[in-house]
């Protein structure tokens, strides 16, 4: 009875605490019941007409820039007078940081961003912290060509995506190589290590910190703990003692043979990029293949360029566009990402000349139409078929191991 | 030292023969023009890569000279999508304004420190020096969450203002070391001939102060023109000057777009430096007032 | 009594912009380094940024990185505009012609400067081809590391060589204004012409000099884009690390920033002090 009694009382005080809890977050999380004010998408077009967008996102590819502002920028305002002001940054954080700001500032509905290009850690900081306006998908008519069956979309980095962004583009990392020089390349892990002890300063990852550095290491900590499905879930710190030690021991163990002997790393993976272009080090890798014949195209990398994805895989991601809860133009941001999920602009996107980016809708919800084209782009000699990439996908890991793993190099690795 | 002018008497002769010899007469040895051809060449020459790289496809290691040439880079910078032109318009206009500002405030300013004599002058001083040693950034994180608050951040106007932190001291302080040199008696008889306040300031104070003006309107000018982080912080990314569009290209890689983005940024300086140059170093007051900084 | 006020209506606009930008600035930067953010909830102050800034070893690290840099850079600027200005003092053929190249940099922007460096100096630079050239070199990882390098050889190159045009210009108006006079007396007297350097003209320059420096390694201390561009990413120069930890996606990264920035600025008004205290001290003898 007693026994029976105490299960009851839990079961009460959950809820109360639940609803404690709801209590606490609700005027917190006040923003989004907003779309309650747009009945249907009609109205969302017509509140967005005259508006401006303020898109935060990383402003360092020129290719990318003239996607963003002449083509999407021309269509928004030629079909919905929309007017799109792409803001370069330097890193996603910058934007993140900058809506922050605002709520520390108490700027609550007046904020300085519509839409950022964001995924991972920096979607986690915002969901947690109430940062954006959610829980409007239904609203957008594209939305349907997602497939929100895939777990790799309905979840951004192990956290679920519930209605809070909008996916763009996939991406999945890739090696390349320049053919001419190396003949060779080491296809997975175990022979890469291999590999760069035969070719001292020939190898080099840029730091932790650095976006695609941080998922090389992440590769590192999938071979050495034999594969992802162990670390996938909530970060454990049991497991990560148990398998950390073997991934520093395995980059420790690399670092004299690679360049400057592991005294310092490359600050970003655009000087990663650099020391490939200049045949200081004879490997590269991103988390967006398509950098690989972007980079050919402008001249930065030589044209023998050829990429490889890894045996045992490699790590994929999703990236969306997010609205900020203090954006003034939700409306005009919805019909934004909107548009980015449309046939025509994933399309224009997937263009090789254009930037080559994979697309986030399922191809499969096209029409047989749209799917010829899609099927008949040609692909950049320098880049990886998709479908090979894609048949060797790993998942990301839940943000709260990504950050414990990049402490943990910057401690036991970088110093 | 006070003795030297005694014994110059002495040896008046001789010693102006030294003075010429040292001022002119010797013309430099072999050995100084080298070091100062040595010395201006490294002070051209990173300029050099910035202008190749601006024409060029690809440019690989081990290539002296690039490997294809293309206007790729320049014709982006000229596109719409680049706002490369529209930065540029902004980093001038803000640096016009900060000039203006600075010279408005900073004349009256420099005319009480430069011409009286008073109690607390030397702590005053000290607080307009200040903001050229503190470090903008140590200031500017500080203010950042107040100009959110007012709705300045992000505005052309909150950029404005910050860039007045650095402008500013340097304008007081060129303008003091040139009213220091400054003799109000001529005002005094200009007004007493009947001119207006307003005239005898056009017709007597500012030929006179003209020269030094100049000197702090160009210092004001670059030290704005250059600024990156305070527009950064403050800017939050909406106010886009030239700095800015350098560093994205700079740090993703793209010589090319950044080689070209650099020459359109060294063109004003250049053109105001022509424009000013003779003041900079000219045996006038001018020079003296530099001094002051 | 008229005079007083008109001193003090020529003043105030200075004083209110700089002491409400400047003092306001720093006095809300000390506020918000205690933690107290009142828009978050947190209204008590405390001391913990400076504690888990002191506590870092990452910090001493770009402290002592930073006044280096900033130490030898002005140093040798210094050393290079003082050789410059005797120089240039002279009246030589095209004087004017070097003159104008001499401040041509003067008007160049840090920023594109240190891509300037950045070009000419990495492994993979101008100079690096040019041993490749001359067959010194094979590959670019066997020329010396001068960029992202432990000893910031880059970041100093880069000051060097913006400042040694600004140091040498003050110095150029301080000779002008001293003149010829002394250095000649010196010389009719019996200097040899390093003497007449070192115990006439020298003694003249220094207070100028001094300023000089001093603003150059104020700036050089407080600068964030050139280490941001050529610097290595471990320790990173402290502008950096409080540029860093103020976009730090975690807001409690916040005071820590703030904290930097008043250590920052703490340093550099004992730099003040410093200075006013070595020019009386100066004057005085």
């Amino acid at each position: 009875m007693s026994r029976y009694q105490s299960t009851e009382l839990t079961i009460w005080s959950r809820l109360f605490l639940l609803a404690t809890f709801f209590a606490v977050l609700l005027p917190l999380s006040a923003h989004s019941t907003e779309r309650a004010n747009y009945k249907n998408w009609d109205e969302v077009i017509a509140a967005a007409k005259g508006g401006t967008v303020n898109w935060f996102m990383w402003g360092g590819a020129d290719n990318i820039n003239q996607y963003v502002s002449e083509y999407i920028g021309g269509a928004l305002k030629q079909r919905y007078d929309i007017t799109l002001k792409r803001i370069g940054i330097n890193d996603t954080a910058e934007a993140v940081n900058a809506v922050l700001g605002e709520k520390q500032a108490g700027v609550n509905d007046d904020g300085s961003v519509d839409l950022i290009w964001i995924n991972g850690g920096n979607f986690r900081t915002m969901k947690q912290g109430n940062l954006l306006f959610c829980g409007y998908h239904d609203l957008l008519p594209n939305n349907q060509l997602v497939n929100w069956q895939d777990q790799s979309i309905a979840n951004d980095f192990g956290l679920a995506v519930d209605e809070c962004e909008v996916p763009w583009n996939r991406a999945q990392f890739a090696f390349a190589y320049d053919s001419a020089r190396t003949k060779n390349p080491p296809e997975s892990i175990p022979a890469l290590i291999e590999w760069a002890q035969k070719n001292p300063g020939e190898f080099t990852y840029p730091a932790a910190t650095d976006f695609n550095g941080s998922v090389f290491i992440r590769h590192v900590f999938y071979h050495a703990a034999g594969g992802p499905s162990s670390l996938l879930g909530d970060f454990d710190q049991q497991k990560f003692d148990a398998i950390a030690p073997k991934a520093w021991a395995i980059l420790n163990d690399m670092k004299p043979y690679l360049w400057r002997e592991g005294k310092t790393y490359p600050n970003s993976i655009a000087n990663l990029a650099q020391l490939f272009a200049n045949r200081e080090v004879a490997l590269y890798f991103d988390y967006d293949p398509a950098i690989f014949g972007i980079n050919v195209e402008n001249g930065i990398f030589p044209e023998t360029t050829r990429s490889f994805v890894l045996e045992d895989g490699t790590i994929g991601n999703t990236n969306y566009v997010a609205i900020p809860y203090n954006s003034p133009n939700k409306a005009a941001a919805m019909v934004t990402a909107n548009f980015l999920l449309s046939f025509d602009a994933q399309f224009e996107k997937a263009k090789t000349n254009v930037w080559g980016a994979a697309p986030a809708i399922d191809i499969d919800r096209l029409t047989e139409d749209q799917r010829n084209l899609f099927a008949k782009l040609p692909r950049h000699p320098s880049v990886i078929a998709p479908s090979v990439l894609s048949a060797k996908a790993l998942p990301e890991l839940h943000p709260d191991w990504i950050s414990a793993i990049e402490k943990g190099w910057q401690y036991n690795v970088a110093k | 030292m006070r003795i030297l002018p005694a014994v110059m008497c002495d040896l008046e002769k001789e010693l102006e023969v030294k003075r010429q010899r040292i001022e002119s007469g010797e013309g430099l040895s072999w050995l100084t023009w080298f070091s100062l051809i040595l010395l201006i060449s490294w002070l051209i020459l990173p300029l050099i890569p910035l202008a190749v790289w601006s024409i060029s496809r690809s440019w690989f290691f081990p290539d002296i000279t690039p490997s294809a040439y293309s206007l790729r880079a320049w014709s982006y910078v000229f596109s719409n999508t680049s706002e490369v032109l529209p930065a540029l318009g902004v980093t001038t206009l803000i640096a016009f304004c900060a000039t203006i500002v600075s010279a408005v405030i900073g004349v009256p300013a420099g005319r009480a420190l430069g011409l009286y004599q008073f109690r607390g002058k030397a702590a005053i001083e000290l607080l307009i020096l200040a903001p050229t040693i503190v470090p903008g950034i140590a200031v500017a994180l500080g203010l950042h969450v107040v100009f959110l608050n007012i709705g300045l951040a992000g505005s052309y106007l909150g950029v404005l203002i910050v860039h007045l932190i650095p402008t500013l001291p340097y304008m007081v302080l060129v303008m003091a070391g040139v009213f220091a040199n400054y003799n109000p008696n001529t005002e005094a008889q200009a007004r007493s001939l009947g001119a207006s306040a307003i005239q005898t300031f056009y017709y007597v104070t500012l030929p006179a102060i003209l020269p030094g003006l100049l000197i702090g309107s160009l210092f004001t000018f670059l030290v704005s023109w250059s600024q990156y982080i305070l527009t950064l912080l403050i800017g939050g990314g909406r106010v886009v000057t030239l700095p800015l569009l350098l560093f994205n290209f700079a740090s993703a890689g793209r010589n090319d777009i950044t080689g070209a983005i650099s020459m359109i940024y060294i063109l004003p300086g250049v053109v105001l430096l022509l424009l000013g140059a003779r003041h900079l170093t000219g045996r006038n007051s001018a020079a003296e007032s530099l001094r002051q900084i | 009594m008229l005079e007083r006020w008109k001193i003090v209506l020529l003043l105030s606009p200075a004083l209110v912009i700089i002491a409400g930008l400047f003092l306001g600035g720093l006095i809300l930067g000390l506020i918000g380094s205690l933690g107290y953010m009142p828009l978050l909830g947190r209204e008590e102050f405390n001391l913990n940024a400076y504690r888990n800034i002191l506590a870092s070893e990452r910090f001493y690290l770009s402290f002592l990185l930073t006044f280096y840099i900033a130490f030898t850079s002005t140093v040798i600027a210094s050393l290079l505009a003082i050789g410059a200005a005797l120089i240039l003092r002279r009246s030589f053929i095209g004087r004017s012609v070097i003159n104008f190249l001499f401040q041509i940099n003067l008007t160049v922007p840090h920023l594109v400067g240190a891509v300037g460096i950045l070009y000419l100096f990495s492994q993979s630079g101008f100079f690096a081809r040019l041993a490749y050239e001359f067959e010194i070199i094979t590959k670019p990882s066997e020329f010396p590391a001068l960029i992202y390098d432990p000893l910031a050889i880059g970041i100093i190159l880069q000051y060097v060589w913006k400042e040694v045009p600004f140091i040498g210009l003050i110095l150029l108006a301080n000779m002008q204004t001293i003149g010829r006079d002394y250095e000649a007396a010196a010389r009719v007297l019996g200097a040899s012409r390093w003497q007449c350097f070192r115990h006439v003209l020298l003694p003249l320059l220094f207070p100028g000099l001094l300023a000089a420096a001093m603003i150059v390694f104020a700036f050089t201390f407080g600068a964030y884009e050139i280490p941001a561009l050529l610097g290595q990413n471990y320790p990173s120069a402290l502008p950096v690390l409080a540029y860093q930890a103020f976009t730090d996606v975690d807001l409690n990264a916040r005071p820590e920033a703030l904290a930097m920035g008043m250590i920052i600025a703490l340093l550099s008004v004992i730099m003040i002090f410093g200075y006013a205290h070595l020019a009386r001290r100066y004057v005085r003898s």
